[in-house]
Order: structure tokens, then C-alpha cells, then sequence
């Protein structure tokens, strides 16, 4: 269809207390639009896959060299928190599906609410995880930065392991440093989660997001899922597999 | 055609004056740097990486020129370190990776698909940055002392080194999500963005060869970011993943770099093999020989990519089982890549061939590529890598696909798309002179490299012992043949730019979507947006009024 | 809804008809994930060797596919989606398996091996300043 410069397609708010959506000019329908996005966004989620992947690759590399190791490593974590805070992600991501659904029924309300629980999830988690470091920094067991080697570079300064726990099993290091790069890149991408879905509620108090567009809060959505997934795994393989 | 009513508001806009062009639509440097335009944003990439090109090659020629003494002529053994890395680093992350995406992929392959622009604008412009933004601290790390590590940055040396190996890991993070953007806007523009009546198998193949590339990007990259993250944690506070010393496993990082990196080389040629199915056909008059093998080939060898990373790393104490597997996988990428050669030059084949400057660059990609291709299928057989590995052989291997096939390829895509982006034809018989001095040049540089290599010279070594000196000092001479003949191409095509004669909207007579825009094409690639009704190479549709070529 | 009325478009004029998940499919999904989670901390309890890892993967699977295709859509999204999610998973698995598979059959005895080293074969490391080759 032939389209002349300057002309825009703008999609109707549904009722009043919602905002018109105008398309990007370069595309010809909202639905393509849509689309795109859609589309878009999948893919940066399959980079989001692979980038974690890398880590759960080398988990299970180690896992395979050193089984005696992750097997104590891992009975030093409290898997009761892990539990719960794999229970307070999987409730928030049900939160965030009601959230995305609110929205495409045009529910301001509810879409607000949802979000909102979602983001307190997400607090709870990083403070369940904070709990957890904390009690792993006591121990000796987690990396500060700066705590490099020692002359020989046999030996980790930050890992002082004071309490002996891991004596007996080699390298037992290896477990922490996987543990804490996997669960600190997954807590970022927790908090920048957090960031987006607040992001969405000040779009959604304005009205911007109905049932003729909810684009964003699809896509938002989508991340949170994500970051969801990861923990799903992360949870029995760093915490259960002992 | 049919055009549905869309039941929403269509709000009138301004319009603009008269035929315009992208190049002089708006004026003003923020009017550049804060563009949406497809076009714009591929010319700035053009000059960056451009520069990138002319750094890289400036520590190449420093390297040449170190390598005349056995002894080292310039530099002490660490810095020579650093020289090669540099020149390792700068063009390969810096230039090659982006340079045909990002510049060719963006100005042409939107117009090719009949879109105004690609599926994601804003993005694009944020790849742009955020290119300039790796580059930048490729660029601070050189000032805080540099790196050693050679481009491959290997653990253990690049977890102990007491350079700036993690502003340029952080650089190549960076410069990693540019590509990994890119490469996503060209799969959504591609799947969503095609006119009217383009179908997949009507679109042309550089296209294809930049949805493989892409699909590469979008998969490959990640893993490349997340080893140089745990590099990074490694140096900063010792994870020990692949620090033998603390249980670790220096082959672990091997294997996570080379997931990346041996897709990455394909990163580099998919595009260079689109520039030249294009120009083939365009060049000879003459529609592809077999346009969906092609197509179809670009894919596989995206897939087979993958299967194949541990042919880097067959000295390296990967299990026999492992080399074995790799080395057989490693073969079959030759089977589509072979596919391709042979349809070039089969659609050349009693084709109406034009002689010019891009046809030219072309000949010159098809043979030099045949030789690298196929000294890639020797280094692939297991037992004889054992005895090549680290040499010049290698060496010489990979510069010629990237150098005289990629960096070749991107020349001639260059050459034949230069009327169409600016409007103005450069000076041909300069550019056949280039071509000719590129091509002896970057033959007699690397041709002495893969004798030396075969007779046992290893790789990355600052001095040698005396009987590899003719061989270094053949390479060192050619190597400045090849600068030279670069430097005159650079030359004529900015001089075409200042004061180069005006091209015909349609210069060597292609029927793509790409030819039937205007020259230069206006902001939005046409006047009326195109539906497509023929096939794609059809010839019969040529206007030989719109063409500067002579009718043949 | 007539073709011609412009200005008040229904939700299906936005982005065509999509599906909106019902509240039952939800809570019902929400309620298997948290079932599953139980069972996963149940079934680690009891130490079934070397299969505790695979258990565990299986259930964290299965978890993972109904949060992907339900909460994230993909049952209802198109084939491209679908195509773009499964394949992040399939190269990861191309990594995951080569990796594990050299690491685990590294310093396997390779019974094709025949050369048993150190080998004095008469080889003598030339010097730098040899005249003839």
C-alpha cells in the first residue's frame, strides 16, 4: 500500500482515562509493529539465554570434575531461603502474566496492583539474597573484590573459609565463585527487572497501556519470565543437587 | 494492489519540499548524530570503520617492518606483543566484525527489501554508539599501557597480565552488544519489513547473507560476553574457572571463546560472500546460478558454524575423542562454502561481463578466496594441524579470507554501491590500477607466509632465526605494495566525494529494489513505496536508459 | 464493527485479534509450578546418586516449559517466536555437550594411540646459525 511522507497510524485510546498510541512511522500497521517488537525482543532474549548459558556451562564442567566438591559447597547453602525465594519469584511472575493480562482488558487498576506486587517480589528476593551473602561474607566464603592472590597465587585471600567447611573437598572456592557470579548476575538482572516493571507503572497511572496497546508491558514482562526461568534452574543446582 | 482501510486515525503531516535526498534532506551535525536514518547512521559507521581499517593497518605495517631483522628491527619483544595484539584486536573486533553490517547492511539492505528503514530505527542508532563507545576504550586501554595478550586474549596469561586487559575486555563487551543489536534489527526488518510481493525467495541474496550473519551475531556473541565478563572477575577477584592454579581449567576458557570465535569468522565472511553474489550477477548481466543453493548455503554454514569451534584448539589438550569429532564436523563446512564458489562463477559463465573496477575487486575475491578456503580444509585435518598450528601457515590461512577475501569483498561492495549511495562516480581507471596493486601486493605478502609456515616459523614470535629472513623480508615488501594500493583507493574515493562526476540513477544496470531507488536515494529510499512482481534477478526488466554501462 | 468507522476502534483494530490468557489458566499454571517446587525440594531429600542431577533438570524442565509457553505466550505466539526461543536453547546445547564430552573423556587411554613417547627418532634441534638446510 502506498504511503506518503508524513502521515502516521494512530491507534485509538479505548475509553477515556487512556492515551492514543502513535505507530512509528516506518511501519504501516500497528500490528507490524507489534510484531516486530515481539519479535525483537525474543531474540534479545535468546542473547540473554546464551549469556547465562556460558555460566551454567561452566557449572556443570566443574560439577563434572570436582562432584565432591559442589556436593558440600552446595550443603553449605540454606536451601530453605532458596525455596522460598524461588516460591516469592515463581508467585511474582504469576503476577507480572495478571499484570500483561490487566492490561490487555484495559484494567488500569489492576494492571498498577499486579505490577506492584511484582515489584515487591522482587525486594523480598534481593533481601532474602542479601540475608544469604551476608552470611557467606561471615564465613569467608564469598568474594570481595580486591581479595586477589597471594604471592604464590596459590592462594585466595578473600576465600578464608574459617569455619573448615569446605577442608577435605579440593578447590573449594570453585563452588563460591560459581555460585556467587551466577546468583550476582541473576540479582542484577532482578533489579533491573525491579526498574523496568516501576518504569511500566508510571506509564500505566497515565493511561498509556490498554487493550489497543500493551506493548510494553508484554515486553516487560517477557524479561521478568526470564529472569524467573534462570532461577528455576539456578535453584536445584546450586542449592538441591547435594 | 489492495488496499485495506485500517479502522484507526491517519493523521496528515508536514510534506516535504522538493526530491530531496538523504544526504542533503537535513543539514547540521546533530541532524547526523542523532539520526534515525539507515543511510546516515551506515555512513558514519563507513568513516568509523574506515578508520579502524587504516589503524589496524598501521599496526600491521609496523609488525611488517619489525619482522625485517631476525633480531627485530623496531621494538623490544614485549611491545612487539602489544603491536600484533593491537593489530589483532583492531581488526577483527573493531573492523571487520562491523564493517560490512554495519555500514553496507544498513544503507542497502532496507532499500533491497523495498522498506523505508530498518524494523528498529533507535536501536540501530544505540548499535552505532555504542561501536564508538567499545572503540573508545580500545582506544583508553592503548593509553593505559596497552594489552599483550594477542586478540585471543588466552587464559592463563590473560588472567596474570599486568596490562589493561580488562578495559579492553570491557571495550569488546561493548563493541559485542553493537553487533548483537545489529544483527537483531536485521532479523525483525527482514522478517517483517519485506514490500509487497517479496517473498523470501525473491529477495537478493545479500540479504540472505545477512540474515545468516545475523542469526550468527544474535546466538554467538553472548558467549563471547560472558567469557570476557568472567575474565574480568577472574583478574578483579579470582573466580578460578580457568586458573589452573586454583582448580580451574585454561581449555574451559578455550572452548568458551572459540563458541564465539569460530562463528565470528563466519560473522566476517557471510557478508563479504552476499557483496559478491550480488556484484557477480549485476556484472555479468546474468541471474544467479543457483539462487536458492545459495541462499540455502548461507544458512548452513551459519548452523555447521557452530559445530566446529575445537579446530582452534587441537593442541591445546582437548580429549582425542573431542579432536577427532571437530576435525570431521570441521570438513563439512567446506561442502556449502564450495557450493557457493562454484555458482559465481558459473553465473559468470557466458555472462555479458563488465571489466569495471567492482567486477574486478570481484575476480580478485574469487581467486584468493579459493586459496584460503582450501588451506582452511587443510588446517582442518587433524594430524596435519598438529604440525601447522601456531605457524605462518595459519597466519597466512586466515589473512587470506579476511584480508584478501572479506576486507576484498568490502572493497568491491564499496566500489559498485558508491554511485548509488553518493550520487557521484569515482575515477575508474585509478581504481583498476588500485585493484591490480591490491591484489599483487596482498599476494606477495602472504604467499611467502604460508611457505615459511609450512617450513616450521611459528606464529606471534618478535625475532627468528636467520633462514626465514627472504621469506619475512618478500612479506614485509608486499605488505607495502598493499598499504600503497590502499592508500590510492582511499585517495580517489574521497576525491569522488570533492569532485567526482555524476552518477546515473541506475550506474551498472542491477534490477534489484536497491537500483530502482533514485540516486541518491531520498529519506525514505523511494518515492512511492515499490511492490515487487518479478523475480529477482530478471534482467528482462532493465531500463537501459537509467544505466551508464554501454548496452552490451 | 464496520469497515468504515475510523475514529473508534475496538481492541481487535490494534494489533489485529490476540489471545488473552484466561485468569484460571493462569492461577492453575501457578499452582502446578509451586507443586512442582515441593516435589523438586522433596525428591533432593532422598539421594538417588548420580540421578539427583537429572531429577532435578527434568522438574526445573518442566517448570520451564509451562512458564514459557503460558505465562510468557508462547503456546499462542507465532512460529518465529516459538523458532527464536528454541533455538537459543539448541546452541546452548551444542556448547553444553561438547564441553562435557571432551572434558569427560579427556586422558581417556586413546587405544589408537601408537606412538609411545619420549621417541628418539635421530631428530637434532638445528642451531640458529646452521648453513644449509
Amino acid at each position: 500500500m502506498s504511503h506518503d511522507h508524513g502521515h502516521s497510524v494512530v491507534v485509538p485510546a479505548p475509553g477515556p482515562g487512556f492515551l492514543p498510541h502513535t505507530v512509528a512511522h516506518h511501519f504501516d500497521t500497528p500490528k507490524q509493529e507489534f510484531q516486530a517488537a515481539k519479535l525483537g525482543f525474543w531474540l534479545f532474549l535468546a542473547t540473554e539465554i546464551l549469556l547465562f548459558g556460558g555460566l551454567f556451562a561452566a557449572y556443570f564442567y566443574f560439577h563434572q570434575v570436582y562432584p565432591e566438591t559442589f556436593k558440600v559447597g552446595g550443603a553449605q547453602l540454606n536451601w530453605r531461603l532458596g525455596a522460598v525465594n524461588t516460591i516469592v519469584l515463581l508467585l511474582s511472575s504469576w503476577t507480572m502474566a495478571m499484570g500483561v493480562r490487566s492490561a490487555q482488558v484495559s484494567q488500569k487498576g489492576k494492571l498498577l496492583m499486579y505490577c506492584a506486587l511484582t515489584v515487591l517480589g522482587a525486594v523480598i528476593f534481593m533481601c532474602i539474597k542479601f540475608v544469604e551473602y551476608q552470611a557467606k561474607f561471615d564465613h569467608g566464603l564469598l568474594p570481595v573484590f580486591g581479595g586477589m592472590h597471594d604471592a604464590l597465587g596459590q592462594q585466595l585471600q578473600w576465600y578464608t573459609d574459617h569455619d573448615g567447611v569446605m577442608a577435605g573437598v579440593p578447590h573449594g572456592n570453585l563452588f563460591f565463585s560459581i555460585y556467587f557470579t551466577m546468583t550476582a548476575i541473576h540479582g542484577l538482572h532482578v533489579i533491573i527487572g525491579a526498574g523496568l516493571i516501576v518504569w511500566i507503572m508510571f506509564g500505566a497511572a497515565k493511561g498509556r497501556f490498554h487493550a489497543n496497546y500493551f506493548l510494553p508491558v508484554d515486553l516487560v514482562g517477557l524479561y521478568w519470565h526470564l529472569v524467573d526461568l534462570i532461577w528455576i534452574f539456578l535453584f536445584p543446582l546450586l542449592y538441591l543437587v547435594p | 494492489m489492495t488496499t485495506n482501510v485500517p479502522a484507526y486515525e491517519v493523521h496528515a503531516g508536514e510534506h516535504g519540499g522538493a526530491k530531496p535526498n538523504f544526504l542533503n534532506v537535513t543539514k547540521g551535525f546533530m541532524s547526523w548524530a542523532a539520526t534515525l536514518d539507515h543511510k546516515r547512521i551506515g555512513i558514519m559507521y563507513l568513516i568509523g570503520v574506515t578508520a579502524a581499517f587504516l589503524a589496524g593497518g598501521l599496526f600491521a605495517l609496523l609488525v611488517r617492518l619489525h619482522l625485517w631483522e631476525p633480531t627485530g628491527l623496531l621494538f623490544d619483544n614485549a611491545t612487539y606483543n602489544q603491536i600484533f595484539t593491537l593489530h589483532g584486536a583492531f581488526m577483527v573486533f573493531i573492523f571487520v566484525i562491523p564493517a560490512i553490517p554495519g555500514s553496507l547492511g544498513n544503507i542497502v539492505l532496507p532499500i533491497m527489501l523495498g522498506a523505508k528503514d530498518v524494523a528498529l530505527p533507535r536501536l540501530n542508532l544505540l548499535s552505532f554508539y555504542l561501536w564508538v563507545t567499545g572503540t573508545c576504550f580500545a582506544l583508553y586501554a592503548i593509553l593505559a599501557g596497552g594489552f599483550d595478550t594477542g586478540w585471543t586474549f588466552y587464559a592463563p596469561y590473560s588472567l596474570y597480565s599486568t596490562q589493561a586487559v580488562i578495559s579492553i575486555g570491557l571495550g569488546i563487551f561493548i563493541l559485542g552488544f553493537s553487533s548483537i543489536f545489529t544483527g537483531l534489527n536485521f532479523i525483525v526488518t527482514t522478517h517483517k519489513l519485506r514490500a509487497p510481493g517479496m517473498t523470501w525467495f525473491r529477495m537478493p541474496l545479500f540479504v540472505w547473507a545477512i540474515y545468516a550473519t545475523s542469526i550468527l551475531q544474535v546466538l554467538a556473541t553472548p558467549v563471547l560476553g560472558i567469557t570476557i565478563l568472567l575474565v574480568a572477575f577472574e583478574r578483579l577477584y579470582g573466580v578460578g574457572i580457568f586458573d589452573p592454579r586454583l582448580g580451574g581449567d585454561p581449555v574451559l576458557f578455550e572452548h568458551f571463546f572459540w563458541f564465539y570465535s569460530h562463528p565470528a569468522v563466519y560473522i566476517m565472511v557471510l557478508p563479504a560472500f552476499g557483496i559478491i553474489s550480488e556484484l557477480v550477477t549485476v556484472h555479468s548481466r546474468k541471474p544467479l546460478f543457483g539462487y536458492k543453493l545459495i541462499a540455502f548455503s548461507s544458512i548452513a554454514i551459519a548452523v555447521i558454524s557452530f559445530l566446529v569451534w575445537g579446530h582452534h584448539m587441537f593442541t591445546s589438550g582437548q580429549s582425542t575423542y573431542a579432536m577427532f569429532a571437530f576435525s570431521f564436523l570441521t570438513f563439512f563446512v567446506a561442502i556449502p562454502t564450495a557450493i557457493k564458489e562454484f555458482s559465481w562463477v558459473a553465473t559468470i559463465w557466458k555472462g555479458s561481463i563488465a571489466m569495471n573496477s567492482p567486477m574486478l575487486y570481484t575476480l580478485a575475491f574469487l581467486i584468493i578466496f579459493a586459496i584460503g578456503g582450501l588451506t582452511g580444509v587443510i588446517l582442518g585435518a587433524l594430524n596435519v594441524d598438529i604440525h601447522l598450528h601456531d605457524t605462518y601457515f595459519v597466519v597466512a590461512h586466515f589473512h587470506y579470507v579476511m584480508m584478501g577475501s572479506i576486507a576484498l569483498a568490502f572493497f568491491a561492495g564499496l566500489h559498485h554501491w558508491w554511485p548509488k549511495i553518493f550520487g557521484v562516480i569515482y575515477n575508474e581507471g585509478l581504481a583498476k590500477l588500485a585493484c591490480g596493486i591490491i591484489f599483487v601486493g596482498f599476494n606477495a605478502t602472504f604467499i611467502p607466509q604460508f611457505v615459511m609456515g609450512s617450513r616450521g616459523m611459528p606464529r606471534r614470535y618478535a625475532t627468528y632465526i636467520e633462514d626465514y629472513q627472504p621469506f619475512h623480508q618478500a612479506s614485509t615488501i608486499g605488505a607495502m605494495v598493499l598499504g600503497a594500493g590502499v592508500a590510492l583507493m582511499v585517495g580517489y574515493l574521497v576525491h569522488s566525494l570533492l569532485a567526482g562526476k555524476k552518477a546515473m540513477q541506475n550506474h551498472w544496470g542491477g534490477v534489484t529494489l536497491d537500483w530502482l531507488s533514485p540516486t541518491p536515494p531520498p529519506l525514505e529510499n523511494f518515492d512511492e513505496a515499490p511492490v515487487v512482481t518479478t523475480e529477482v534477478y530478471d534482467y528482462s526488466t532493465l531500463d537501459l536508459k537509467t544505466t551508464q554501462t554501454p548496452v552490451r | 464493527m464496520s469497515a468504515h468507522d475510523h475514529a473508534h476502534g475496538h481492541d481487535a483494530h490494534g494489533y489485529g485479534p490476540h489471545h488473552v490468557t484466561s485468569t484460571k489458566t493462569f492461577v492453575s499454571v501457578l499452582l502446578v509450578l509451586l507443586f512442582l517446587t515441593i516435589i523438586t525440594v522433596a525428591a533432593s531429600r532422598v539421594d538417588f546418586g548420580a540421578a539427583n542431577l537429572l531429577i532435578a533438570m527434568l522438574i526445573a524442565s518442566v517448570k520451564a516449559s509451562l512458564v514459557i509457553a503460558i505465562f510468557m505466550h508462547v503456546k499462542w505466539d507465532t512460529a518465529i517466536n516459538k523458532l527464536v526461543f528454541l533455538s537459543s536453547f539448541l546452541f546452548l546445547s551444542l556448547l553444553l555437550i561438547f564441553t562435557l564430552s571432551d572434558q569427560a573423556t579427556r586422558g581417556d587411554d586413546d587405544p589408537l594411540r601408537t606412538v609411545k613417547l619420549p621417541v628418539d627418532n635421530g631428530f637434532v634441534q638445528p642451531k640458529p646459525h646452521a648453513e644449509n638446510h
